[in-house]
């Protein structure tokens, strides 16, 4: 077991003059200052909001509720979200429809203010129905606005991949479920978190 | 959606060049309820107009903000006023820990009972015109603290202007509350 | 006031639990045996063992608590000089012996090893102080009278500690209401003023005292100190706390064990990895599964990288309060990069919530270990910068240099842990004396310091970044090791979204897991973890049941909190600024 003393040594002569070791701290930070002159490219600094930072693609930012390729909304209202969500900011009001004979949510809010975005729902969902989106620019103005309805969540089919943050995990993929068709279901099922490895396309499709 | 990739090789946090906060182009289709319609600044005499849009766009762009950091959103703030966000950029960036000397109060953290009235004293101390924005989900709404001890939403003791959610927000989502705040003070939105 | 929520006040009703097997501790027979050797060395008071527990157990009779805790820190072979925590359970449905238990735990650092004393108390009773054995006792018996209204008999200062004085009734107890607030007003404010216990003396100067906080810039997070000033020194303090009191431990008892992940975020925000994988191998060590390797090799590596984010935070933001503001820029500057990191893993920078019960929520990208030896090759430059404006600059020297020292015997029998014990010369450190998570196949050292001043303290943590740094480099070395992240264990993980697509069963399972959550045997277990203030213990009772029946966290700031305003005595405003920040409370943690 390696113990090691860390113990301050005594000072010398020219450390207890103030001078010079103020001078050597001048050393460091002109040294910053005329590196980072030379090296604007290498600032640190995000200029916000002319230059953002990438997220990755497990961003937890706002959510979206996916839509089949008909335009119906994925979600089945099973209340799993709702449920799993430490926050209980999920509220669901569950329909059936007449024809189908399909659960759908009548109504689906989610109270931003409360949301910790925890990613909980999207793991707990069933049926690919709750993304979480790279977005992060939620400020409001009024308190009204904080809670949003289906009008807000639901996207439609055509909804780009490109800010699409935390998804289902898929862990280790052998093959790919049929559930749920194409959409962004399948636009997203075919880039699961871009490090796993690509599901077999034929697989998907049979 | 094309991303135009700005190279660092010193860090290992990707960037890009963005957009106006909350243009269209950035979020993909998302809009939040009512973001669109956004009234224009209201008619009056001429004169009065350019003085009052004048004393505004002053106030908007030298906020100087009280951080009331009590939890992990404070630490977020310490963030923003580091080295990868500058928000003296939009003159925000002298912080002040007397009410006295801040005009924008954000509360960053839970606040809990036993706190409230603190807060609550902090935030008379300060002059007019003041400006509040609560941070995060336990200052905001009490987020999943629904509890013995926290208050449920800073708006039960004071007023607020901006709310911004997230568990903490990023930096970015708190600037963009900030900037949010200044275009509505500079439309002259909050009259205090 | 009104009952706010639909469900957080319902205490849980759900379907009776599927697991009323008894929890077993793997080795429970060596614990059994230590025990007993343990309770034939103490003569009196008599011990009685209570068997099938992680650690050594007694149950002690209630008036002899304090004789029982005087033997076991005062027999020579034994030693438990540590006092690590006290706290209570609520059982209200027990009739026989009381309703109530208060817990001991003791750490001996000759031994290595830790013993636990239960007290049976009735509603009506009250328990003797320990104040007289472990100083460090004082505030936590006050958060066990605030929590649950036992009485500590001649307890110097019992009143509520975390709650307010408004506050009605105790929160842990079964039977309060979650959801029942009570407001405090400007009039129950002024029953909250400190008692500062003067020393009779003459002095030439007037008595001043003077309110720090609770908003205050150098107060990171919400404490309040009141001291009292003799001139300019400081000859009576008091420190009060609960400003943050989020309940995260009755929060944990109206949430499922996979809920309760994102509170432990919260408890010290700096470094939130470290609490959820604290939390996660308590409820692991209760199910007896064990992560995956590569789960743990992921998590001890950000657990290392949140121990240096947390390092930073400290000492950035104290040599801010010291006036050296450059050092806070150079600092965040590869913090900021350090969460990049955790972000593109998890998805949320500060509080990532990143670990699961038996696991990891997703695979580490496959530029982690890249991205992390970047980071390593970057970090050394920004600490040794700090190193060159700082460490031998006779300016910070000045204020630091013996400033509020305390001794390693007192620190000990305040229950200090962590950086602070070390900079008194003690090299206890959790991941050395009782490693977890393969931190025992890692080659690093302890650094201790001698003078335990704010000097010292800022030494042993400035080293501790360049341990851990060593121990990174070492994990990348060896690379992540294959296989999944979660264990395959469909009661305990969520099964992977693919086959719950296709596979009926699997969908059962998920569905199983989501509803009825996960349900641990019954028992209690308490498990530690290294933190980045000391060692941060979760000690977790089952029921049986989705919900944890009690959780209780060892704050490592609670005792060392308790500790300052002991430590600034005799200093001045200025030096007491600068102690604090080397410190590092944290009061999401301190408050819980």
């Amino acid at each position: 077991m390696g113990i090691i003393k860390v113990q301050p040594k005594p000072l010398s002569v020219s450390e207890r003059l103030y001078i010079p070791n103020v001078l050597k701290g001048m050393v460091v930070t002109f040294g910053h200052l005329v590196r980072n002159l030379f090296n604007i490219k290498k600032l640190p600094l995000i200029s916000y909001p002319e230059v953002k930072r990438i997220y990755s693609e497990r961003f937890r930012g706002r959510h979206i509720l996916t839509t089949r390729d008909d335009g119906t909304t994925r979600c089945v209202a099973c209340f799993m979200c709702s449920t799993a969500c430490p926050a209980e900011c999920i509220t669901i009001k569950a329909g059936e429809d007449e024809r189908t004979r399909e659960k759908f949510p009548v109504r689906y809010e989610i109270d931003l203010l409360r949301c910790i975005f925890c990613g909980y729902c999207v793991d707990a969902c069933p049926e690919d129905a709750i993304y979480m989106t790279r977005d992060y620019e939620m400020a409001i103005d009024t308190r009204a606005r904080s809670v949003v309805g289906l009008r807000d969540l639901v996207v439609p089919p055509n909804f780009p991949v490109g800010p699409m943050g935390w998804r289902p995990y898929y862990g280790q993929i052998e093959k790919h479920g049929t559930a749920g068709g194409t959409g962004v279901g399948q636009a997203l099922r075919q880039a699961p978190f871009p490090d796993e490895a690509p599901p077999n396309p034929d697989v998907f499709r049979g | 959606m094309p991303v135009d990739k700005i190279e660092n090789s010193g860090s290992i946090i990707g960037r890009k060049s963005g957009v106006a906060p909350g243009e269209q182009a950035e979020k993909g289709l998302l809009t939040l309820p009512g973001e669109s319609d956004i009234d224009s600044v209201g008619s009056g005499s001429y004169l009065a107009t350019k003085v009052d849009a004048m004393v505004n766009w002053a106030r908007g762009n030298s906020l100087w903000p009280l951080p009331f950091g009590t939890a992990c959103c404070a630490i977020e703030f310490m963030s923003m006023v580091s080295s990868h966000y500058d928000i003296a950029r939009f003159g925000a960036e002298v912080v002040r820990f007397s009410p006295r000397q801040a005009d924008l109060l954000i509360v960053a953290g839970t606040i809990v009972d036993k706190i409230a009235p603190v807060l609550k004293k902090i935030y008379d101390q300060m002059p007019e015109p003041k400006y509040v924005v609560a941070m995060g989900a336990c200052a905001t709404s009490g987020g999943f603290y629904r509890v013995y001890h926290v208050v449920q939403g800073i708006d039960e003791i004071i007023p607020v202007d901006i709310w911004v959610p997230g568990c903490p927000p990023t930096p970015e989502g708190l600037m963009y509350g900030i900037l949010k705040l200044k275009e509505k003070i500079e439309r002259g939105e909050i009259k205090r | 006031m009104s009952t706010l929520t639909k469900f957080s006040a319902i205490p849980y009703t759900g379907p009776a639990p599927t697991n009323r097997s008894p929890y077993l501790p793997a080795g429970v027979e060596q614990i059994d045996a230590r025990a007993l050797e343990i309770g034939a060395k103490i003569a009196s008071p008599d011990l009685e063992h209570e068997a099938g527990q992680d650690m050594p157990t007694f149950v002690v009779e209630r008036g002899k608590i304090v004789d029982a805790l005087r033997a076991l820190r005062d027999h020579q072979d034994l030693q438990f000089t540590l006092p690590l925590d006290l706290w209570g359970v609520d059982y209200p449905r027990r009739r026989d012996v009381g309703r109530f238990d208060v817990m001991y735990q003791l750490y001996s650092l000759k031994n290595n090893e830790r013993v636990r004393l239960k007290v049976h108390v009735r509603e009506d009773e009250s328990v003797p102080t320990s104040v007289g054995v472990f100083r460090g006792y004082n505030w936590f018996e006050r958060e066990v009278w605030d929590m649950f209204g036992i009485r500590f008999e001649g307890h110097p200062n019992l009143r509520r500690i975390l709650c307010h004085e408004a506050f009605q009734g105790h929160a842990l107890r079964k039977d309060y209401d979650p959801a029942q607030r009570w407001l405090l007003t400007e009039k129950d404010i002024a029953k909250i003023i400190p008692t500062i216990v003067l020393p009779r003396e003459e002095s030439d100067f007037e008595q001043v005292t003077l309110n720090l906080g609770p908003s205050h810039p150098a107060t990171h997070g919400t404490l309040r100190i009141v001291v009292t000033l003799d001139g300019e020194t400081i000859i009576g303090a008091e420190s009060e706390i609960g400003y943050l009191h989020r309940c995260f431990e009755k929060m944990s008892e109206t949430h499922t064990y996979q809920q309760v992940i994102p509170f432990t975020d919260r408890l010290n925000y700096c470094s939130a990895i470290i609490n959820n994988v604290g939390y996660c191998m308590a409820v692991e060590k209760l199910l007896a599964i064990e992560a995956p390797p590569r789960a743990q090799h992921i998590r001890l590596m950000l657990s290392e990288f949140m121990r240096i984010a947390d390092h930073i935070v400290c000492i950035g933001a104290n040599l801010v309060d010291m006036g050296a503001l450059t050092n806070f820029w150079y600092l965040f500057q590869p913090r900021e990069e350090i969460l990049g990191l955790v972000e593109s893993c998890c998805g949320a920078r500060l509080l990532p919530s990143y670990t699961r019960i038996g696991g990891l929520a997703v695979d580490a990208p496959s530029d982690f270990l890249s991205n992390a030896q970047r980071l390593v090759d970057k970090l050394p430059k920004y600490i040794d910068d700090v190193d060159k404006l700082v460490t031998r600059n006779r300016i910070f020297l000045d204020r630091v240099v013996g400033v509020a020292p305390i001794t390693a015997a007192d620190a000990i029998n305040f229950g200090f842990t962590g950086p602070c014990l070390r900079a008194c010369g003690v090299p206890y450190d959790v991941r050395k004396a009782q490693p977890y998570g393969g931190y025992e196949t890692y080659d690093f050292d302890v650094p201790i310091a001698e003078a335990g001043d704010t000097n010292a303290r800022y030494l042993v943590r400035m080293e501790e970044m360049r341990q851990s740094i060593r121990i990174i480099q070492q994990g990348i070395d060896r690379g992540l090791p294959a296989g999944p992240v979660i264990v395959n264990d469909p009661y305990v993980a969520l099964p992977p979204k693919a086959k719950v697509y296709n596979e009926m069963e699997s969908l059962i399972y998920h569905f199983k897991l989501i509803m009825h959550g996960i349900q641990p045997p019954v028992g209690e277990v308490y498990f530690r973890v290294e933190g980045a203030n000391g060692e941060l213990g979760f000690y977790v009772v089952s029921d049986g049941t989705k919900n944890p029946y009690r959780v209780r966290v060892r704050p490592p700031c609670f005792p060392i909190f308790e500790a300052y305003s002991h430590m600034i005595i005799g200093q001045t405003i200025p030096d007491a600024i600068a102690a604090l920040g080397s410190l590092n409370i944290i009061a999401g943690e301190l408050d819980h």
